[in-house]
């Protein structure tokens, strides 16, 4: 009895499979359109952005230069936002709280005024001065950030060449190659184009994060590459498959840990909150890319190869 | 179970307790008791009977202390009056007895549970980079000014700090100056003031600051460094400072040349005709009132003085006394050769960082839980699953036994850089684990060679994508460059192997 109905469902497992393959075998080009459309959207939507806003990003002042103080006492933002709106140059005010219980923890003020003027202003409204018992202070001068800025873009620009040519080298064909390469560049300019959307602003941790996408996504792309070029033992779409369940394993481990871990520190760092939320972004992005973009691509290599050697 | 282990998981094994024993020390640092010497005041009693930084108070007047709390208690109520006491400190090595009417002046703090260096963005202080204003400089230069400001905030009083010279990919240089705890009063001001002190009569320089023109500053002396009484005036008080300084024997022969020339002033016929203006950075900070008696005498002893405000007598007596101490230093260390720009300062307020790393803590150890249970619920093999998660823990403690090997500080961005290992050599295992279970008509040894192809290749790709980071923007971020690199190194040559291993063995069983 149990073993007649273990086979029935292993029956059932290979029928879904075998029509999983066919729809796959006969869509695969067709499912290229989605990732094409997200691209495409994201490209019209950076270029509306562009001409808005002069730059491919809202800049937060650790690249255009300005002052951060962060105040670990319980202040009335609106109150104060009005109060510094016309003392100090292009202000945000936020309020980060407890993760459980909401409640207030500490309000940081963000200008491109100068750290001097920004402590004056704020000491004038709080009436006590400002220490390192009660507050801290970030000070970027645009000396500085103009150079760091330009600086960080020219790493990532070569941490993704050097990533492409050291995928060219590993599997020495030009279209796999590339497949991997342009998975990679999709991933992160979609991930750009949907921060860019919900309003986020660069910062240099930003940038760091951007550079982790390069690392982390490729590596699903050299997993599925691999197993698809240098292996022979299974059907095609076997092969595939079997990266599939490992590549997802991969990805989907990593978002999970990443969610869990950007619920907690989301009240606590700016910095690990932006790095944890581009990550999601991109990982969730690499996703569609690896599975859809690259896998059709390298699909359609591998079969125009194959029909071109049996002719 | 027979504990047979490979070569691979012995090295691991190996290289994972001399982590333990980098990162805590042998024996453990948290089982020692005591409070840690931060400062000593140099030239004070307790300075001279021989405590110095970095040792560890065990005992006072014979009475264990266990932490910072312990430490106050026995020291409270103690100097409460003029009388002179005998007080005791035992350290590790040694005993020290002082006798004093005051506590003993130094600074202690809790010993650190591990000998991992954290940064200033974790556990607060301050940092501050500065380059000259509009001039590149040399690296000649940029050792000057690094040499300059070193001694000036050590003559201010300032020890536990790091300057240092860092450049960014354009080949600028700038002076990166770091102080770890509380943030000194006046920092930007010691820091990027250029002090050129200059004490001219009309428009003739008389002297300088700086060893060249004066040979010694009175500090700390009451005989030749007074604060006076603070004085009201409308709006509030001041409150006048004098010291007396020394000039080199040129300085007073110029002094004495300048003041020849001099007439008697007409209005206050004590004194002379001009004033000796004193002008810190070409702003006039005093002007001095030269006594008739001096004219055309080589005289060195020459009396600088100045005034602080505030709206309270206290207040107006604090900004005298720094105002002072200040100028002290100032005169004493010379002028910078150049005029600074801040162009970045942080100050990390140190309430908050034991909060911070608790929090880090916990996310890490709660995204591991979550692995665990994904891997788990994937493979359903407890062993294979439990393997890759020690792994992958083990990972972090040899980074962190190689960061407290090297003196390492790890910052903010060093922590994600460990994040970004964990992730990738978690999703390798994945690999590892894979590759173990397919083409089951290959040998396990070939499987495991394909399972590498593929992380090597990963690795690769992850390390060039990281180097260009340890140059670029002055090096703020090297510490995510360089922990990656480290961490993603140490997984392909040291726990993916072992790693794989144990995969072995257990698919074996």
């Amino acid at each position: 009895m149990e073993e007649k109905k273990e086979s029935n469902e292993g029956q059932s497992k290979e029928k879904f499979g075998k029509k999983v393959a066919r729809f796959h075998n006969k869509y695969y080009k067709h499912l290229l359109l989605i990732p094409a459309i997200i691209l495409l959207s994201s490209f019209i939507y950076m270029g509306i952005f562009y001409y808005n806003n002069g730059d491919f990003m809202h800049k937060d002042i650790s690249l255009t230069g300005g002052t951060s103080i962060t105040i670990h006492e319980r202040i009335d933002t609106n109150e104060l936002k009005s109060y510094l709106s016309d003392k100090l140059e292009s202000l945000t005010v936020r309020e980060i709280s407890d993760l459980i219980t909401r409640e207030q923890i500490s309000v940081i003020v963000e200008t491109t005024s100068d750290a001097g003027t920004t402590r004056e202003v704020l000491e004038d409204y709080l009436d006590y001065a400002l220490t390192d018992e009660n507050s801290s202070l970030e000070f970027t001068g645009s000396a500085l950030s103009e150079g760091f800025f330009k600086q960080l873009l020219f790493a990532v620009l070569l941490a993704f060449v050097f990533m492409a040519l050291v995928v060219f080298l590993i599997f020495r064909s030009f279209v796999p190659s590339l497949a991997i390469i342009l998975a990679a560049f999709t991933d992160i300019f979609m991930t750009l184009a949907l921060f860019n959307f919900l309003g986020m602003q660069m910062s240099t941790a930003g940038i760091i994060a951007f550079l982790m996408l390069i690392g982390y996504s490729v590596d699903t792309d050299i997993l599925l590459t691999n197993r698809v070029l240098k292996r022979h033992e299974d059907s095609l779409n076997r092969r595939i498959f079997s990266a599939f369940k490992t590549g997802t394993t991969m990805t989907l481990t990593s978002l999970l840990a990443i969610i869990t871990a950007l619920l907690i520190v989301s009240s606590f760092s700016a910095v690990l909150t932006k790095i944890f939320t581009v990550l999601v972004i991109g990982l969730s992005f690499d996703l569609l890319n690896t599975w859809i973009t690259n896998v059709s691509i390298l699909k359609w290599y591998v079969k125009r190869k194959e029909s071109r050697n049996e002719a | 179970m027979r504990l047979k282990l490979t070569w691979k998981i012995w090295i691991l094994i190996i290289i994972l307790v001399l982590s333990l024993i980098s990162v805590f020390g042998l024996p453990p640092v948290f089982l020692q008791k005591g409070v840690l010497v931060t400062s000593v005041e140099p030239n004070s009693t307790a300075f001279e009977q021989g405590l110095r930084k970095g040792q560890i108070i065990m005992s006072v007047d014979n009475k264990k202390i266990e932490g910072l709390d312990d430490f106050k208690e026995i020291l409270q109520g103690k100097f409460m009056t003029n009388e002179t006491l005998r007080i005791v400190i035992t350290t590790k090595n040694t005993e020290i007895i002082l006798l004093t009417n005051e506590a003993p002046k130094i600074t202690v703090a809790e010993i650190s549970k591990s000998n991992i260096q954290f940064g200033l963005d974790l556990i607060g202080g301050s940092r501050a980079m500065v380059k000259a204003e509009e001039k590149k400089l040399s690296s000649v230069e940029i050792q000057n000014l690094i040499d300059i400001t070193k001694n000036r905030l050590n003559e201010f009083g300032l020890t536990d700090l790091k300057v240092r010279r860092v450049s960014d990919l354009e080949g600028n240089y700038f002076m990166l100056v770091e102080i770890a705890g509380a943030t000194p009063q006046d920092l930007e001001i010691l820091i990027a003031q250029q002090g050129k002190f200059e004490a001219k009569i009309g428009n003739e320089t008389v002297f300088i600051g700086g060893e060249r023109d004066i040979a010694s500053v009175c500090r700390g002396d009451p005989t030749c460094a007074r604060i006076d009484k603070p004085q009201q005036i409308q709006g509030g008080y001041v409150t006048q400072f004098s010291f007396g300084i020394t000039l080199s024997a040129d300085a007073a022969k110029r002094h004495a040349e300048i003041t020849e020339a001099l007439e008697i002033n007409t209005t206050n016929p004590e004194y002379l005709s001009k004033p000796l203006d004193l002008y810190l950075d070409n702003k006039l900070v005093d002007s001095l009132l030269i006594s008739k008696g001096l004219q055309g005498r080589v005289t060195t002893q020459i009396s600088v003085s100045g005034s602080g405000t505030g709206e309270t007598q206290e207040e107006s007596y604090k900004t005298a006394e720094a105002e002072m101490h200040k100028l002290q230093t100032l005169l004493i260390t010379g002028s910078l050769p150049f005029k600074l720009e801040i162009v970045k300062l942080d100050t990390i307020s140190p309430v908050l960082g034991g909060e911070f790393l608790r929090i880090i803590l916990i996310a890490g150890l709660t995204a591991l839980g979550v692995v665990a249970i994904v891997i788990f619920g994937r493979y359903r093999k407890i062993k294979a699953s439990l393997a890759l998660l020690l792994t992958s823990f083990s990972e972090v403690i040899i980074i962190l036994g190689i960061a407290s090997l090297i003196s390492w500080n790890l910052d903010l961005p060093s922590i994600a850089g460990i994040l970004i290992v964990v992730g990738t050599g978690i999703d390798q295992q994945i690999v590892i684990l894979d590759e173990a279970r397919q083409g089951l008509f290959l040998s396990l040894k070939q499987r495991m060679k394909r399972a590498f192809a593929i992380i090597i290749g990963a690795y690769f790709t992850a390390v060039v994508a990281m180097i260009p980071l340890l140059w670029a923007g002055a090096g703020l971020l090297k510490g995510f460059a360089f922990t990656t690199i480290l961490g993603i190194t140490t997984g392909v040559l040291i726990t993916r192997p072992a790693f794989a291993d144990m995969v072995k063995r257990i698919e074996k069983e």
